[in-house]
């Protein structure tokens, strides 16, 4: 029924000595909301790029309906990937970059560009160099939803909106996804915002995929539970421990993999306390889990050498 | 509303039919769409699609092409009907396992349901006498 | 819908960017002159005044070969133009306004001295060197002229964005390290008084066609470096 519209295959991208993607395979599928998640510089805008041409593979393969969408217009042309950073011409006003990207989005809705700017009380008739950052996102919200475009990449959409904004953008994506379905990727670290919007999550840390699965799949995936230490380790022996955290005699845990209705009673028996963990929790855990189990195999730096290299990185660019 | 408990899906699946057992959805009345479901709890189309498309397979809701879903007829005697099993697990069980705690024997536990079903008036006395399983 | 044409009209969505401020600063260039020449005592000049006014609108273009690749690159990028678009839109729009440019110098050049001066016996226009030659070798020589600082402003651009400080310092070091050794090559060989005997004999029409040149070499080395290069 649905078919992958977007396939990675072992893509690496290296900046001299920083590794942004290391060995990414993926498949987006047609009309399903994804999630990108993952840490500052985990690689999310590295990959959008090169999924957009605009960046560069240093090895591996994408294919973008089908084709390479390098220099390729036909390709390019069902793309909408306006980064967080976006970068407009100097004496632009919001409504110049609306008429532009009129020009090169068949599908865009001028009535609804038009609806979303009055929603976001954007100031169409002021330079885009003089607003305030918030409103500089909102000019990227509403060319990537106004584009209608058949694979839409938002980067960090909500950076310095407000709560009522950003529901308001949560808001006017689902209403138009459900009216106009498309592949929707949402970049984000505000993860507990977005998780029940997305149908799948990819989570990323460090350049590598670290889960690829259905958001239901995930909620539920991993259960925390506390009670006094010695009854909650008897109960966890042998199971996956993500996070463990402990207050005197008390000892809580994060445990990866849900339980099955016979476990979720024995733990009610022994008078243990279960409690979900949100998506939010589950990448946090995973996240973190992952970077310590990579460092201490020495096949990566420590976490603080890592920010070290990320903000050259970014000034190399 | 939605918690990260368990599956979003599911989670829907389940309001629908709370809404059926106590009657809030009639048999034979027509279900809101699933873009209306993802629009007001703020979820993805697709799971809301999921939860409804499991209570379609389950029987508890048809489809009429290009109308949309309603509620079939004896759903809610089918519902009822799975949650009195349900009713053993979930209450039955704690409810006896606390009360042996407590010292609470089971003459004593049959006075304490009298007393409940005295005072509220609502509760549907037949649901003791039926007993389950 | 053509794309390439799209990037055109991109870069015309706002007007003043390519069309206002080139017409503001050619007309108070051009009214500033005739002002400065009317307030001069007619004894202070004698014979015909020139004025470099008319170059200020060609350095504009020079900038907005820079301006045009920096901030639209980046946006044209985010609204998926393939760079082969991007180019042949930005620099298809700049020939057609470097032709109609040129083609107003000839005009104005023209009407000049047919007014004799402004009626002042001023030249900003009719500058003499190119003003002798028939009106197509004028137009060719302004059109190239523009191209060739435009172009100049584009590659630059597109080498800072792929290298930023680095691919200007090298490009810039490489360029004098050639003109080193062309001088070096000239003294050694003892050919500086041929070279000088050239560039008196260079006229609008022969100096027109080595900046056609550069400025097709500009043209393709621009070209290549935007296509590797990211927002």
């Amino acid at each position: 029924m649905s078919t992958a519209i977007v396939e990675v295959s072992n893509l690496s991208r290296v900046y001299r000595d920083v590794t942004a993607l290391d060995g990414v395979s993926l498949t987006l599928e047609r009309d399903k909301i994804y999630g990108l998640l993952g840490r500052n510089g985990a690689g999310k805008t590295t990959l959008m790029s090169i999924l957009t041409a605009q960046g560069f593979a240093s090895s591996g393969e994408v294919r973008v309906f089908g084709e390479h969408p390098y220099e390729n217009e036909q390709v390019l042309s069902r793309l909408c990937f306006i980064r967080e950073s976006q970068k407009y011409p100097d004496d632009f006003k919001p409504i110049h970059a609306f008429k532009a990207a009129a020009l090169f989005y068949q599908n865009w809705d001028h009535a609804l560009a038009a609806q979303l700017a009055q929603d976001f009380a954007l100031p169409m008739k002021r330079r885009i160099k003089k607003l305030s950052r918030g409103q500089l996102s909102a000019v990227g919200v509403i060319i990537g939803l106004a584009s209608r475009a058949e694979l839409t990449f938002f980067d960090e959409p909500y950076l310095g909106l407000d709560a009522v904004a950003r529901q308001l953008f949560y808001d006017r994506l689902l209403a138009d996804y459900a009216e106009f379905p498309r592949t929707i990727v949402l970049s984000s670290h505000l993860i507990d915002e977005v998780a029940n919007l997305l149908e799948h999550v990819i989570i990323i840390d460090q350049g590598r995929i670290l889960v690829d699965d259905d958001a239901d799949n995930i909620r539920g995936s991993a259960v925390s539970i506390a009670g006094p230490a010695h009854l909650v380790e008897s109960f966890a022996a042998g199971r996956a421990v993500l996070h463990r955290e402990s207050i005197g005699a008390l000892l809580a845990l994060t445990l990866d993999g849900a339980l099955t209705a016979a476990e979720r009673r024995e733990a009610q028996e022994l008078g243990l306390e279960l409690a979900p963990v949100s998506l939010q929790q589950i990448v946090i855990r995973k996240t973190l889990d992952a970077g310590a189990s990579l460092g201490s195999d020495g096949s990566f730096e420590d976490p603080t050498d890592i920010e070290r290299k990320e903000t050259q990185m970014g000034a190399s660019r | 509303m939605i918690d990260d408990s368990r599956p979003i899906f599911l989670q829907i699946a389940e309001m629908i039919e709370n809404d059926i057992v106590d009657g809030v959805l009639a048999e034979e009345a027509q279900v809101p769409s699933t873009n209306e479901f993802a629009a007001f709890h703020r979820i993805n189309p697709a799971t809301a699609a999921k939860g409804v498309n499991r209570l379609v397979d389950d029987g508890i809701l048809y489809k009429k092409r290009g109308i949309g879903m309603f509620v079939a007829a004896g759903a809610r005697s089918v519902l009822i009907g799975r949650r009195r099993e349900d009713f053993y697990e979930q209450f039955l069980r704690p409810m006896a396992r606390e009360a042996c705690k407590l010292g609470i024997d089971n003459q004593q536990l049959l006075t304490m349901l009298g007393r409940v079903a005295a005072t509220e008036s609502d509760a549907p006395a037949a649901m003791e006498k039926e007993g389950v399983q | 819908m053509n794309r390439a044409l799209g990037v055109a009209k991109m870069q015309l969505i706002n007007k003043w960017t390519f069309l206002g401020i080139p017409a503001i600063i050619l007309g108070s260039a051009f009214a500033l002159t005739l002002a400065i020449w009317a307030m001069l005592p007619a004894s202070a000049v004698t014979g015909i005044k020139y004025s470099g006014a008319g170059q200020a609108v060609m350095w504009y273009f020079f900038a907005l070969g820079i301006q045009s690749l920096t901030l639209t690159f980046p946006f044209a990028q985010g609204l998926s133009v393939s760079r082969r678009n991007f180019f042949l839109g930005t620099v298809g729009l700049f020939t057609v306004v470097a032709a109609g440019v040129a083609a107003l110098y000839v005009v104005l050049g023209q009407l000049e001295l047919r007014s004799n001066g402004w009626g002042m016996n001023g030249r900003i226009f009719a500058l003499q060197w190119v003003a002798d030659q028939p009106w197509f070798v004028q137009l060719f020589f302004y059109f190239v002229l523009m191209m060739f600082l435009f172009l100049l402003g584009f590659w630059g651009a597109t080498l800072y964005k792929r290298w930023q400080a680095t691919g200007l310092l090298v490009s810039g070091l490489s360029l004098a390290l050639i003109l080193v050794a062309a001088f070096g090559l000239i003294t050694w060989q003892g050919s500086w008084a041929q070279v000088g005997s050239w560039i008196v004999s260079l006229t609008p029409l022969s100096l027109g066609v080595v900046a056609l040149g550069l400025s097709a070499a500009l043209g393709v080395g621009a070209f290549l470096t935007l296509r590797r290069a990211t927002p």
